[in-house]
């Protein structure tokens, strides 16, 4: 899956390479929403929507994605990132990833109305429970 | 979005986002993680320029952010690393070794044993089975990323007991101080104790923190192996630690506040002997404690940071070395025992050894003299016997439990 866009694009390209020394933006803009972003889209249809922002389903195409902009890039002569990238991807990121939550699937604390209790049980239980062990040895005494 | 005045748009430079910047000012956040020798405590910084564009490298002539800091330390601090993680290693395995030798001297001569030396035993115990915990977690889990990447579940039970561990420590040491504060506070004239719910305090109840932290930790943070010391759910275990700390600090000054005000008048020389039992203690525990008050604090400076990271070390994995020590071999009784121990063996292997070279003329003389010594040291020991009776026809009978001298 991951090599036919690669051959794909070369055989597009070879058919379509303009003989120019300097990056000539527009095409390079055209390029990338053409042969990448097709593919990109095919892609993320066939993981479908309620994955997208499952970072481990999406990771293997988005990195196409962009491979497919730096190889371009690198074919026309461009710097690669430029601007267009950037306002390239912020585009795709509106598209597909814009309800996906800020820290990703990283772990975090339970929010505190959760870890407060968690915390101060165990406190609690330990004051208890010392309490009952300094009382239970005055009562051994036979001095309560 | 409204801004006043000139600055830098938004953009995302390959590896990082960067927001908004006012012009003129130099904007920086963490490192990265995505490359092994990146170090995510060091900063990456960007500049905005006066004239509100992204800096541009001269070389190159392209916008360019600064990552230098990202791994221009990181062989030093792997180094140092290397350096805590052997440090640690040798601290778990000299404390094993000392509590050990520790725990053989209490069970070998009877003599020393009462209620305060069994409270030592259980204690000394419970720190060697944290250092065999610790350092299996060390060795098997710590330097195997493979292990932990195949995340088995016996990774995680070995964390469960590594935590059961360190609650126990602290909770024999909270055993440690209701024991004296009963002994001297509540009942001074005291018979032996039941020991029952001490040991349900020290043996049993960690279970319950370990346990509430497991549960937690396999719901809302299950990270692989639990390794993670970023959580604050690792309270779950040292909230009720620290609050058996504080707890014990409150008892022993108590006990203190008694002996210095209400016994001193009555019955100076007791409380001078009571002071001596209660001295190892007070010491150990705020050395033990100190640790987590300082968690928090580490210094930003480079330097004063490796200096903390080695003093939080030393307390951390040296501890059963220090209570084996000011328990153990700092104690007068325990000195003493051993003394005489060593001179009996001299007297025995001196008496052996004349019986094997003498001639039957000086065997005589001989035998006379190791008479001398053998007598004398069965003089000692009836002492020591009526000493021990003397003490129990007097009212203070506690002090039998309480005359530990160190």
């Amino acid at each position: 899956m991951a090599l036919l866009p690669r051959r794909f694009l070369c055989f597009v390209l070879a058919h379509h390479f303009i003989a120019a020394t300097a990056c000539q933006e527009a095409d390079y803009g055209w390029m990338i929403r053409h042969y990448c972003l097709k593919q990109f889209q095919l892609s993320m249809e066939d993981i479908g929507q309620r994955l997208w922002c499952d970072w481990e389903e999406t990771v293997g195409t988005y990195g196409e994605l962009t491979n497919c902009t730096a190889l371009i890039a690198e074919r026309l002569d461009c710097y690669w990132p430029n601007r267009l990238v950037d306002e390239f991807f912020v585009a795709v990121h509106k598209q597909y990833f814009r309800n996906c939550s800020p820290s990703g699937r990283a772990l975090h604390d339970p929010p505190n109305g959760v870890l407060c209790p968690f915390i101060l049980l165990p406190v609690l239980v330990t004051l208890l429970m010392t309490a009952l062990v300094v009382w239970r040895s005055k009562r051994s005494e036979g001095i309560v | 979005r409204a801004k006043k005045g000139l600055f830098c748009n938004r953009t995302w430079d390959g590896w990082l986002c960067w927001d908004d910047t006012p012009a003129g000012r130099i904007t920086a956040q963490n490192c990265p993680d995505y490359f092994p020798d990146f170090d995510p405590t060091e900063r990456a910084s960007k500049y905005c320029d006066e004239t509100g564009n992204w800096f541009r490298h001269p070389e190159s002539n392209r916008t360019w952010s600064n990552y230098t800091l990202c791994n221009s330390f990181t062989s030093e601090k792997l180094k140092m690393a290397f350096i805590l993680y052997y440090m640690a290693i040798v601290g778990h395995a000299l404390s094993i070794t000392s509590l050990l030798i520790s725990l053989a001297i209490f069970f070998y001569f009877k003599s020393l044993s009462c209620q305060r030396i069994t409270l030592h035993k259980n204690l000394f115990f419970s720190y060697v089975l944290n250092s065999v915990f610790t350092i299996a977690h060390l060795i098997a889990v710590v330097p195997n990323p493979g292990l932990v990447k195949r995340d088995p579940v016996s990774c995680k039970v070995l964390q469960f007991f590594h935590q059961y561990m360190l609650g126990c420590n602290y909770f024999w040491m909270l055993c440690e101080g209701i024991y004296l504060h009963t002994l001297i506070v509540v009942a001074v004239f005291a018979e032996e104790q039941r020991l029952h719910w001490y040991y349900l305090l020290g043996w049993g109840f960690p279970l319950v923190p370990a346990s509430i932290h497991a549960v937690a930790r396999a719901r809302y943070f299950n990270d692989n192996c639990w390794m993670s010391v970023d959580t604050h759910l690792l309270y779950i275990v040292h909230g009720p630690v620290m609050a058996a700390l504080l707890v014990n600090f409150f008892f022993l000054l108590n006990i203190v506040r008694v002996l210095v005000t209400k016994l001193r008048d009555t019955h100076r020389a007791e409380s001078n002997m009571y002071m001596k039992a209660v001295r190892a203690t007070l010491i150990l525990v705020p050395l033990l404690g100190i640790q987590f008050v300082i968690i928090p604090w580490r210094p930003e400076n480079r330097l004063a940071g490796e200096i903390y990271d080695y003093i939080m070390h030393i307390l951390m994995h040296y501890q059963g070395l220090l209570v084996a020590t000011i328990f153990c071999f700092f104690n007068g009784e325990v000195q003493g025992a051993l003394k005489r121990q060593w001179t009996q063996y001299k007297t025995q292997w001196g008496q052996r050894r004349r019986e094997h070279c003498s001639t039957r003329s000086t065997s005589y003389t001989a035998t006379s003299i190791t008479e001398v010594p053998v007598y004398l040291y069965h003089h000692d020991s009836n002492n020591e016997q009526l000493n021990g009776r003397y003490v129990e026809d007097s009212e203070l009978v506690a002090l039998k439990s309480g005359e530990t001298s160190a």
